[in-house]
């Protein structure tokens, strides 16, 4: 009898803190809102230089003004490519509407042909500009979907000193799946300041694809701002990472920079 | 010296300091020049000879005064080591003395691209004045409502639009009212195309009627207009983007940018019939629309073109002065279809000439098609190619296989080739002799 009390109470000790885990985590969900309540300004100008490196060490470097303003609750995102000269005054602009069933709208400006072509955004789980990043994660600026996928909080871990929620992602559907190019993601959510530090990605057949790690995340203008992202393709060893730079949320960037004349005329 | 005068030394230092210091920064975040370098050989299959060996060196410069003015200047320097594709020195009769290009020798010349200053006015209004280039229309490889800049045709429709589009002296202003964006485009400047002479390789023999054999023909010099004000091209384009729809509406008031080839028959002094062709240029009025939207992975775009009181040379005895005259609807439909690196764009031209008349070497209802497959791959390192157009009614067109490498950040190879097949009398066929390979490398820093 003594023994079955015994054996009752290490069980119950051993289930009791699970319990009190589970009970203390936050769901994904809730990671993925509070991803989005961060505050992000109203609008911020940044300098983005992204490092292409393929398998064999060869490095492509760009360039870009990156430049983000919410309109109400609609965001427009431009980026200006400013070098190599090679695909200096390429311009990306990206409508994304509060209404996460409407498409957002994109525009790819080319200075080879003087042309504003419509991208399709059904594409999202395209390259963006043959980095290793998806349009899909440029849209969501290290943030984590609210709507793709099913989320289930795995616990806590630290990555490099920081206290992160550890949130696995699985699409919603097929069709998602397909759109994201992602079977099963990974997230770890900073639990401080709601900011993705890290992030792992597998393809549809379940093979390891991406590390995303978010490095030198500080306060600018008292806004938590991600200085750095390096984003490793398992598949194809490549690597791209970007680094912000002169980063500023006061900046006044008028309404007519998020247009597609402003993609022509430059930045 | 005293501890007063010293401190002011010391503060005019600083201040004198600071100031340069300013500046310096100012003018190197104000301040941005690039260059690129690209060279281009081409072999003829059916000569065995080089159709093209040609270097380019663009140099281009960029200074912001301020936050809302930009002046920018594009160079080039252009040297055609066999002097093949423009013969001898160009007259360049159709180009305006403040657009024409210097030429040092036969085989090289300088030319001022690009040079206009880009300025904001009073928070609402986008001006740019100087030589630049307006682009209008949707459509890839053939043009509609591309029309405001003429083109150098020294290597047909082959060259990059970027190229042998031609910039010129105008006025553009943009503003909007409430959700429709306006541009207004005023060109006081009287370029226009640049066709090559008879020997070289990509004259464009189907748009002249050659006249009967054996009669002896004048060709007086080409008219063109001269007068700054009332001989200008004025333009304006109304925009919105509305329900995922991106819709333009366009007009144009301009010269067409081919010279009409009058001719008639005469009899001069020896009694002699001749043939006397007077070339000049013809005032013509063009209305149109754009418009895009994306469905799923496709996008729809499109184009709508309605020229009025266009010249045409005419095959009919009625005509008057071997021209006639008729409006022209043009329109063209493209889909692009885009997953992951590859691309997929069809487009469909249609040219038809409303008017009841008998053109030259061309029929009254035209359609051109494109197909254009492309894949990128190794992170956009890699890029292979091909563009396929054909005109169905008359069997001709050509095909463009290509593939280009960036070997890094600043140089990219470049491996091709243009072959046309057709009916050697029409548009493409024409060109079925000339026939190439191409080999480039740019480099730009």
């Amino acid at each position: 009898m003594n023994t079955k009390l015994i054996f009752g109470f290490i069980a119950m000790l051993l289930l009791f803190p699970v319990t009190t885990k589970s009970q203390n985590l936050p769901s994904g969900n809730s990671v993925a809102e509070k991803t989005f309540a961060k505050d992000d300004g109203i609008s911020v100008s940044r300098k983005l230089t992204m490092e292409l490196k393929d398998k064999r060490g060869k490095v492509r470097i760009r360039e870009t003004i990156s430049l983000r303003k919410y309109f109400n609750k609609e965001k427009r995102l431009a980026i200006f490519y400013l070098t190599p000269t090679s695909v200096k005054g390429t311009a990306f602009l990206t409508f994304d509407y509060p209404d996460a069933s409407k498409d957002d709208d994109q525009w790819l400006y080319m200075p080879a042909l003087r042309k504003t072509r419509r991208i399709s955004a059904a594409n999202r789980g395209d390259y963006f500009l043959g980095t290793d990043l998806t349009y899909e994660d440029i849209r969501l600026e290290t943030r984590i979907s609210r709507e793709d996928y099913n989320y289930k909080t795995l616990g806590k871990e630290n990555i490099d000193g920081h206290s992160c929620y550890v949130v696995e992602g699985v699409p919603k559907n097929q069709k998602i799946a397909k759109e994201l190019g992602y079977s099963k993601v990974k997230y770890w959510v900073d639990a401080d300041v709601w900011m993705l530090r890290k992030a792992d990605s597998w393809d549809a057949a379940g093979n390891h694809l991406k590390t995303v790690k978010i490095s030198d995340i500080k306060k600018i203008q008292s806004i938590w701002t991600y200085h750095h992202i390096l984003v490793k393709n398992h598949k194809t060893k490549h690597e791209t990472i970007f680094r912000f730079t002169d980063i500023d949320y006061q900046k006044t960037l008028s309404d007519d920079l998020f247009t597609e004349e402003a993609l022509v005329n430059g930045f | 010296m005293s501890l007063k005068k010293q401190l002011v030394v010391l503060l005019i230092s600083a201040f004198l300091g600071m100031n340069a210091q300013e500046k310096k920064k100012t003018f190197k975040d104000s301040f941005k020049a690039s260059l690129v370098v690209a060279s281009d050989v081409s072999y003829e299959f059916s000569s065995g000879k080089l159709q093209k060996s040609e270097l380019i060196i663009k140099p281009e410069f960029s200074y912001k005064v301020s936050s809302k003015i930009r002046l920018v200047l594009k160079g080039q320097a252009y040297n055609e080591f066999n002097d093949a594709l423009e013969r001898g020195t160009p007259k360049e009769e159709t180009v305006s003395d403040y657009s024409k290009r210097l030429f040092i020798g036969d085989r090289t010349n300088i030319e001022l691209r690009e040079f206009y200053v880009y300025a904001k006015l009073f928070k609402k209004i986008r001006l740019t004045a100087g030589k630049q280039q307006i682009v209008w229309g949707e459509t890839d490889g053939l043009k509609l409502l591309d029309v405001i800049n003429p083109q150098n045709f020294r290597e047909f429709i082959l060259d990059d639009f970027e190229d042998s589009r031609i910039p010129l002296w105008s006025l553009k202003t943009e503003f909007d009212i409430k959700n429709i964006g306006v541009q207004l485009v005023w060109i006081p400047d009287n370029t226009y195309h640049i066709t090559q002479d008879f020997d070289a390789p990509f004259f464009t023999k189907s748009l002249f009627q050659n006249p009967p054999e054996g009669i002896p023909t004048i060709f007086n010099e080409t008219i063109r207009p001269s007068h700054f004000v009332s001989d200008s091209d004025i333009g304006i384009r109304l925009s919105t983007f509305t329900k995922g729809w991106d819709i333009t509406l366009n007009y144009f008031y301009y010269y067409d940018d081919l010279p009409v080839f009058y001719n008639n028959l005469q009899f001069i002094e020896s009694e002699e019939p001749m043939v006397v062709i007077n070339p000049k240029f013809e005032r013509q009025q063009l209305v149109g629309t754009t418009f895009n939207k994306v469905f799923g992975s496709t996008t729809f775009r499109g184009e709508v073109a309605y020229v009025f009181n266009q010249k045409f040379s005419s095959i009919s005895p009625n005509s008057v002065q071997g021209i006639e005259s008729s409006n022209v609807y043009k329109s063209a439909i493209g889909l692009d279809y885009i997953k992951g690196e590859s691309v997929i764009s069809i487009q469909i031209f249609n040219d038809i000439i409303t008017d009841n008349i008998s053109p030259f070497n061309r029929d009254t209802f035209e359609t051109n098609t494109s197909l254009l497959v492309s894949h990128e791959m190794m992170n956009d390192n890699l890029k292979i190619e091909s563009l396929w157009v054909h005109n169905t009614n008359h069997g001709d067109g050509f095909v463009r296989p290509s593939v280009s490498y960036w070997v890094n950040t600043n140089t990219q190879l470049f491996f091709g080739s243009d072959l046309f097949y057709g009916n050697a009398t029409k548009l493409f066929g024409q060109f079925n002799h000339r026939n190439r390979i191409s080999f480039g490398v740019k480099w730009g820093i």
